[in-house]
């Protein structure tokens, strides 16, 4: 197994590059210039070329996309700045404020963490602060949409055909039909304002607090709006196992039906069920952004709505680089985990 | 009130509160992490507003931010050497951290403040335990900060092409590829001693004092901007009335006051006696030491139904800006009528204000089709004028929250003038199809559309930003009425950063664009058709000799009847050549809780913090907080 987790992160490699190419393409070509947008009202040609070069998106094309390359190995930016002058020393000026005492400035050439264009804020920095309340919401919303789900695929699949099983499935149908949006804005007056259930929106430093007073409408709506698609799908994965010979000739030997539903039909069904899982699990990562939006969340969604409407690179790209490093990561996990519910998976 | 006591003891009643805390037991044991639960945060007898943004903030560092909300907060952290008087209508400049208001020597080109003595910072470990007072040394560095290349200053535009030796010295250092000095000495600063500061400009400018009442251009102490160094967004210390005391971005503001503040007190002398708003704020303020407020929580919400809940749930003690979705059912008959039952049975307030800025729709005058100088020329642009539905724009599209543009400059500011009209701007249909019909722009191909006088056909271009609901409605509206007298026209959507681009460069028919004054004098507006400006704010790229020398003419003289003369001068000329369409000023509804005391909106300044007061029974009664 050492080997093939080995050959699969070498593979991981050539693919990061790719995203990586991909990410910078559409960036230069569709994303804008964003000097303008850092400009302000009253602005000029020279200021324009002033921000660009401060950004370092006048270099060409090749140069900025090595600088992106060195940025996503190390977390450090080193095109800033870009002023070659040796430090100016410190003047002693006796008209100024004594108490002001000005340092040389800093040598030239030091390299510094990665920083938001709109804010300055350091990028990991950025990440590290809203991943906190991402998955406060998004890992109740998955542990809990999957075993619900699961629960209740086993149970309309047993009883495939009959009024309750179509009407979960209507139902199902139904609510897949409606956007998440109206859901949000609908839930959050009756259950947030009219009938004063839950807050309206907010978010607190406290952990517990958010669990349990901020966290469960958002969590229920997600649940909500995730169920259906989820409990549909895995339905279909319990109704293929059901049918297979090895179901029938359990039950020919006399094996309790919950013993069949939840050990025989469940543990075949797992598979397809952890791949689905697997392809959900990187979203919890950067959670919701209509959720955190609506909700007044703090998250990674927000940050990068933010960050998308302030045509601020150096976010989008990390949380891009940083998301797609985690599907990678969880594809692998995904694959191992094959080998703990099967045992008939081998790796090659 | 009692209707406030009446919500709460329905809240409490529901049966399906108890859900709330199921739910959450819930997930709780689904994460694994646990924190230690803290006492609830605002201490009981403090005064503490709590309060909405509808945008998110970018930072705190003055010379570096540009977005009105990070503009509101450094208002409250740091002052300005000026001000406005917080009563006085139309808007009056007041001293605040210099002795008084300087007169322009000179000839204009010569202005001199001297601060007042013991102003001091708020407390900061960089200063190590000692008081640290506000120098003149302060101020300048400053406004060398708006041009340091690396400050990026979105605001540069200030202090360009105005004080002697300052463009000087940053080319020198751009093309000898240097730093910017602090200590290099700028031949129009001058430092004269402890607390004066004295600026000499090229060309004299009247309103070059305006600039200092910003909340932008305000003095920060250099050993802070250089211990901080990137992080100064995150770290604003100044001798403003609060400091921050938490920032979680973009989820929560909080200031406290600060200690070194030394306080201020409300100005009465230009109240009006007949304003309501004015006698309640000289009722609850004058007299005393402001600020009262201990702490004011900002919590920025971009979504309009959460921030309009947040404050019908009692969350927060005033609405700003209301969104425009939520105004019919705060005030189901109009701004003029009665405020929504729920509302008036909890004695809320709104306090109407329409902003000191315009909305308009350029048009390129270097376009072959809509630009051009020749009688024809202003005929076919005044006919898509007159075709303009500007009345339904402001009913349905601003669900009546703004006003009529006569002008292109904003109301309340020096130099607007409410009499100006001009019939060239009225929607007229009839009008518009007539001018076409007289100048030649008929159907000469007989394809149900317009063409131009010399057979082209008319295809207009209208760009608008992305996403903007409010901008694509207006597309519509103008597809709409141009097609009613038979001009077709297109809207293309473009990314904001693109539509910037592309209104700099000449290269778009027509584009709707808002300004919001600066600093409240009618050069900040007219300065969008100045010609020479081409390139940098006058995005209709129109040039007419006639205008740019009254510009220039009205620069050199201060506020007068005489320069009102040449302002209207220059709006006859507008409303003659219409390198615009003349849209809206844009109003805004505030709504208030009757326990906040003293609320007036200024029409230039950002928030009101300073000159607010609580009666914290009443609060507390009704919000339970």
């Amino acid at each position: 197994m050492g080997a093939y987790v080995l050959r699969r992160i070498g593979q991981m490699i050539p693919t990061l590059a790719g995203v990586m190419l991909l990410i910078f393409v559409l960036f230069n070509a569709v994303g804008g210039d964003p000097a303008l947008q850092l400009a302000g009202k009253i602005t000029n040609k020279e200021q324009i070329e002033n921000i660009r070069k401060q950004l370092g998106v006048d270099q060409p094309m090749y140069v900025q996309l090595g600088y992106f390359a060195f940025e996503v190995a190390t977390g450090f930016n080193c095109t800033w700045r870009s002023y070659t002058e040796k430090p100016v020393p410190p003047k002693v000026d006796a008209k100024a404020d004594p108490k002001v005492a000005p340092k040389a400035d800093a040598p030239k050439g030091g390299c510094e963490a990665v920083r938001s264009w709109a804010t300055n804020e350091e990028v990991p920095k950025i990440l590290a602060t809203r991943i906190g309340p991402t998955l406060t919401i998004m890992i109740p919303v998955l542990v809990l949409e999957t075993v619900i789900a699961l629960l209740l695929a086993i149970g309309v699949a047993y009883m495939r055909g009959t009024l309750t099983d179509r009407m979960i499935m209507m139902l199902c149908t139904v609510a897949m039909s409606i956007s998440f949006l109206v859901y949000i804005i609908v839930a959050q007056y009756f259950f947030g304002f009219k009938w004063g259930i839950f807050p309206v929106q907010g978010w607190s430093d406290n952990f517990w607090k958010n669990v349990a007073t901020y966290a469960p409408l958002p969590v229920m709506l997600a649940i909500f709006v995730g169920l259906a698609p989820a409990l549909r799908l895995y339905r279909s994965f319990f109704l293929d196992e059901i049918n297979n010979d090895y179901v029938r000739t359990a039950r020919a030997k006399g094996v309790s039906e919950n013993m069949v539903m939840l050990k025989h039909v469940m543990r075949n069904a797992m598979i397809p069920i952890l791949t689905n899982v697997g392809i959900a699990l990187p979203g919890i990562f950067v959670g919701s952004f209509l959720l955190e939006s609506f909700f007044s969340i703090p998250g990674l969604g927000r940050e990068i709505l933010v960050a998308v409407n302030r045509s601020d690179f150096p976010v989008i790209k990390a949380a891009t680089v940083y998301l797609a490093m985690l599907t990678m990561l969880i594809n692998l996990l995904v694959d191992v985990l094959y080998k703990a519910v099967d045992p008939r998976v081998t790796f090659k | 009130m009692s209707q406030i006591g009446i919500s709460h003891h329905r809240k409490s009643e529901t049966p399906l509160r108890a859900i709330r805390s199921v739910v959450g037991l819930l997930i709780a044991t689904i994460v694994a992490a646990g924190f230690v639960m803290p006492a609830f945060s605002a201490p009981a007898e403090k005064k503490v507003v709590r309060l909405a943004f509808r945008a998110i903030e970018t930072g705190f560092d003055p010379q570096r931010v540009e977005d009105r909300y990070s503009v509101g907060i450094c208002e409250n952290l740091f002052e300005s050497l000026l001000t406005y008087d917080w009563l006085a209508r139309p808007v009056r400049l007041a001293p605040q951290a210099v002795e008084q208001v300087p007169e322009g020597e000179e000839g204009g080109t010569r202005f001199t403040f001297r601060l007042k003595p013991g102003i001091y910072f708020a407390p900061d470990p960089v200063f190590k335990g000692k008081k640290r007072e506000l120098v003149a040394a302060d101020v300048e560095y400053a406004i060398k900060r708006f041009r340091d290349p690396e400050v990026r200053s979105p605001y540069s535009w200030l202090f360009e092409d105005k004080i002697i030796g300052l463009d000087e010295y940053v080319d020198k250092i751009k093309k000898a590829n240097r730093k910017f000095d602090y200590d290099t000495r700028i031949e129009g600063i001058t430092v004269r001693d402890r607390y004066t500061i004295s600026f000499k400009l090229r060309e004299p400018d009247y309103n070059f004092i305006y600039f200092f009442a910003m909340p932008n251009v305000v003095p920060v102490a250099r050993e802070v901007i250089e211990a901080y160094g990137a992080d100064t967004m995150a770290h604003p210390v100044g001798t403003g009335p609060f400091v921050l005391k938490e920032w979680v971005r973009a989820s929560k503001i909080v200031l406290e006051r600060n200690p070194n503040y030394r306080g201020h007190k409300l100005n009465t002398e230009f109240a009006d006696a007949n304003d309501s708003w004015d006698q309640d704020a000289i009722k609850s303020l004058a007299g005393k030491t402001l600020p009262l407020i201990d702490r004011v929580e900002i919590y920025p919400i971009e979504q309009e139904q959460p921030r309009y809940l947040a404050f019908m749930d009692l969350q927060h003690d005033y609405l700003e800006e209301t969104p425009l979705a939520f105004v019919q059912q705060l005030m189901p008959n109009g701004a003029k009528g009665k405020l929504a039952p729920v509302l008036e049975r909890r004695n809320v307030r709104m306090f109407r204000e329409d902003q000191p800025e315009v909305v308009w729709d350029a048009f390129n005058m270097d376009d072959p089709f809509v630009g051009g100088y020749k009688p024809e020329n202003i005929a076919f642009r005044r006919a898509l004028v007159h075709a303009h539905d500007r009345p339904s724009e402001i009913k349905i599209v601003r669900s009546g929250q703004a006003i009529v543009a006569n002008s292109p400059i904003g109301p309340g500011v020096v130099g607007f003038d409410p009499t100006f009209r001009t019939s060239e701007q009225e929607y007229d249909p009839a009008r518009a199809r007539a001018l076409l019909d007289m100048y030649g722009y008929i159907d000469r191909d007989k394809d149900g559309w317009r063409d131009m006088p010399d057979g082209r056909q008319i295809i207009l271009q209208y760009k608008y930003q992305a996403n903007e609901q409010e901008q694509r409605q207006r597309a519509a509206l103008w597809i709409k009425c141009l097609a009613a007298v038979g001009i077709r026209m297109e809207a293309q959507e473009v990314q904001f950063s693109d539509l910037i681009k592309d209104r700099k460069v000449g290269k778009f028919q027509m584009s709707g664009i808002a300004w919001i004054a600066d600093y409240p004098d009618a050069q900040n507006f007219l300065q969008l058709l100045y010609g020479p400006n081409t390139d940098i704010s006058n995005d209709a790229r129109f040039k007419l000799a006639a205008y740019d020398r009254l510009y220039l003419q009205a620069l050199r003289i201060p506020d007068s009847p005489e320069r009102n003369k040449i302002y209207r001068e220059m709006n006859r000329l507008l409303a003659a050549y219409a390198p615009w369409r003349y849209g809206v000023h844009r109003s805004f509804s505030h709504f208030i809780n009757p326990w906040v005391r003293g609320y007036k909106k200024h029409p230039i300044l950002y928030t009101s913090f300073k000159f607010l007061d609580i009666d914290v029974a009443m609060q507390r009664a009704a919000t339970n907080h």
